[in-house]
């Protein structure tokens, strides 16, 4: 810090250190939340202090993530910060292009409505004196994910995640916490070592960790031997993140048995963190690899497929929403395989509004559950239960509606952008290349009646059918949890579904940025000149 | 040298593999930290290639690579936390169950 202050001329080094300042702004969203963890810890033993003060941390959070969208988007520059003032390749860098900021930006805003529903819940585990201090190093830990620029700090953050979303689990009330818990442990270690071999083959290959400086040296010489395999190891840890079909199996068990305020973060934003891997992987590190695209439309459509099938036959509500997510989460890595400026705007849009509806259907079925005889959100238990919560039958109506995609929701409004960006590659092209397009959109059709079915089969089950009292003590309870946090998100996404202009303006912009990665290189890369001078 | 530490890795990671996949929970443990070993050991040797001095030595073209050692520490770091967890995972899930079967630990299939 000293020495560049010293070399550069006095004017120069003041309007440096002034964006050497501004670039702190990159880190905030990270060291908000795990700073506030540490201290909600130290709160441990008074439970209402601590709540609030995991809240407020929250909030000041999505603040400064919001911040750092705003700035990125109207400066039209990412804002790079590199650790301890590192030049580039060598220290850790942080970058927030515009992908990294909505994403970030994403996360902290779903997260503040976990938070809020975590307050008004009834969960023994969420009074858990480590609750809060675990959510907020889930949130940390996601967004550090997403914002970072370096590869094996995306292993360091994404073990957090794994870590603190295990430890919420096995602490949950369901029963069945702690299998849930090593179930997902067990397997997340699996894709921990997938990517510690792939960063390997990547070091050992390319002689970097920084993912701008491994972009511009893949495409400097992309015949290393170990690339594919690394490429092939990477892939497989975001397609176990991101729950994609052949490595699903863990997520609906996990899915269930979590805390519902957890839950819905887990089955909203948690599995996003594969999604953006496949962004990045498929538009910066290699741009060139066509039969990685192919191969997730094709495990998309799968996904889609299987997903909504398995959702329309489950006996959960928790879990018919944790299927519902395997498919959904197919239809953005079908957009992402695409990968033209439309579609992959659609996937980054899809990302976002899923992440909403998502989270408020799982926060609608805990309701229940809370409500419910016995704390669980099995459709035997459960069924019945909606005559004395019609207020949560209008908010499940609106989101399942927003799910299947029918207008005036935001679920409308993403499956239109991907549909539209298909018919428009279609147009482009000749005809065998028209058929990748036209049997996705077809099955993409079809899934959207699918998830009509699961969404109606369950609002029946609940709210039509009577309830059915197996014993004179069994008795629906008067107070659930809060509905404040569905209630709120259901009114965004209608807002979402209205004027969409603004976030469809956004993702276009961000597509535009993901489909010029010299820029972004450039940009991580070229930070170093006020230190090197 | 090369062939040896390529020979172990492949058994490190044929062992953990097979130990992970066992009915066992207890055993399938055991296989995730043998696993993690075998990792760590790779990224010894992605570094270390050539290197039969210490880093930071003087002689050129004969160190090793420092970065790939401190990615290990991060990696071990994590591991015995992880470890430690699922350890008390496991005592908690084999205490309910009464048995360390993978088999008869099925609760969540219903």
């Amino acid at each position: 810090m000293h020495d560049a202050l010293r070399i550069l001329p006095a004017g120069t080094a003041q309007s440096a250190t002034r964006r050497n300042i501004m670039t702190l702004l990159a880190i905030l969203p990270i060291i908000i939340p795990l700073t506030g963890a540490a201290i909600a810890m130290l709160l441990r033993r008074r439970f209402q202090l601590q709540a609030a003060w995991a809240f407020g941390t929250m909030l000041t959070s999505f603040a400064a993530s919001a911040y750092l969208l705003w700035v990125v988007w109207s400066t039209g520059r990412p804002v790079v910060y590199q650790m301890g003032r590192w030049p580039a390749p060598f220290g850790i860098t942080i970058a927030a292009d515009l992908l990294s900021a909505i994403m970030a930006a994403m996360v902290q805003f779903v997260f503040v409505f976990g938070f809020l529903y975590a307050l008004g819940a009834k969960d023994k585990a969420v009074r858990h004196s480590t609750f809060y201090p675990l959510f907020l190093c889930l949130v940390a830990g996601l967004t550090g994910g997403m914002l970072t620029g370096d590869i094996f700090n995306l292993f360091v953050m994404i073990e957090l995640v794994v870590i603190s979303g295990t430890v919420l689990t096995a602490i949950s009330d369901d029963r069945y916490g702690p299998e849930a818990a090593y179930k997902y442990f067990l397997i997340s270690s699996v894709a921990t070592f997938c990517l510690l071999f792939g960063i390997g083959s990547l070091y050992v290959s390319y002689g970097t960790l920084n993912m701008a400086d491994l972009a511009a040296r893949i495409a400097a010489d992309p015949n290393q031997t170990l690339l594919p395999v690394a490429i092939v190891l990477l892939a497989v840890t975001f397609m176990i993140k991101s729950a994609v079909v052949p490595f699903h199996f863990w997520q609906p068990d996990f899915h269930t048995a979590s805390p519902t305020p957890v839950s819905a973060m887990l089955s909203s934003v948690v599995v996003k963190i594969g999604v953006y891997g496949f962004l990045r992987l498929t538009t910066l590190l290699v741009p060139q690899a066509d039969w990685l695209r192919a191969l997730l439309v094709v495990l998309g459509i799968v996904g889609i497929i299987f997903g909504g099938l398995g959702a329309a036959g489950t006996h959960n509500a928790k879990r018919m929403f944790a299927y519902s997510t395997l498919a959904q989460i197919g239809f953005i890595h079908v957009g992402v395989g695409w990968g033209t400026p439309l579609s992959l705007a659609a996937a980054i849009l899809f990302t976002f509004n899923h992440a909403l509806i998502k989270s408020t259907m799982l926060m609608l079925s805990g309701y229940l559950a809370s409500r419910a005889p016995v704390k669980t959100a099995s459709f035997s238990v459960i069924r019945g239960t909606g005559k004395y919560a019609p207020l949560a039958g209008v908010l499940f109506f609106i989101g399942g509606m927003a799910l299947a995609g029918i207008p005036p929701t935001n679920g409308f409004i993403s499956k239109l952008a991907l549909f539209q960006s298909g018919v428009q590659a279609v147009q482009g092209s000749d005809f065998a290349a028209t058929a990748t397009y036209w049997v996705p959109l077809l099955l993409l059709g079809i899934s959207s009646i699918i998830t009509l079915v699961y969404v109606f089969r369950a609002l029946m089950k609940i709210w039509w059918e009577p309830f059915a009292q197996k014993s004179p003590e069994e008795k629906i309870k008067p107070h659930g949890d809060s509905l404040l946090a569905p209630g709120l998100l259901i009114a965004v996404c209608l807002v979402f579904g209205i004027w969409a202009q603004p976030l469809l303006q956004l993702t276009q912009d961000a597509s535009a940025w993901i489909r010029q990665p010299q820029a972004y290189v450039q940009a991580v890369l070229g930070e170093e000149m006020g230190w090197k001078r | 040298m090369e062939i040896l530490k390529a020979l172990s890795i492949g058994a490190l990671f044929g062992i953990g593999l097979y130990q992970l996949l066992r009915r066992n929970i207890i055993r399938s443990a055991i296989g995730l930290a043998i696993t993690s070993n075998a990792v760590n050991l790779f990224l010894l040797s992605v570094g270390a290639y050539d290197g039969v001095v210490e880093a930071y030595a003087k002689a050129i073209g004969q160190r090793s690579d420092a970065l790939p050692q401190a990615l290990i520490l991060t990696a071990i770091v994590i591991s015995l936390g992880g470890f430690a967890f699922v350890l008390s995972l496991l005592y908690v899930i084999s205490a309910r169950y009464r048995t360390g079967d993978n088999d008869e630990v099925k609760g969540l299939s219903h």
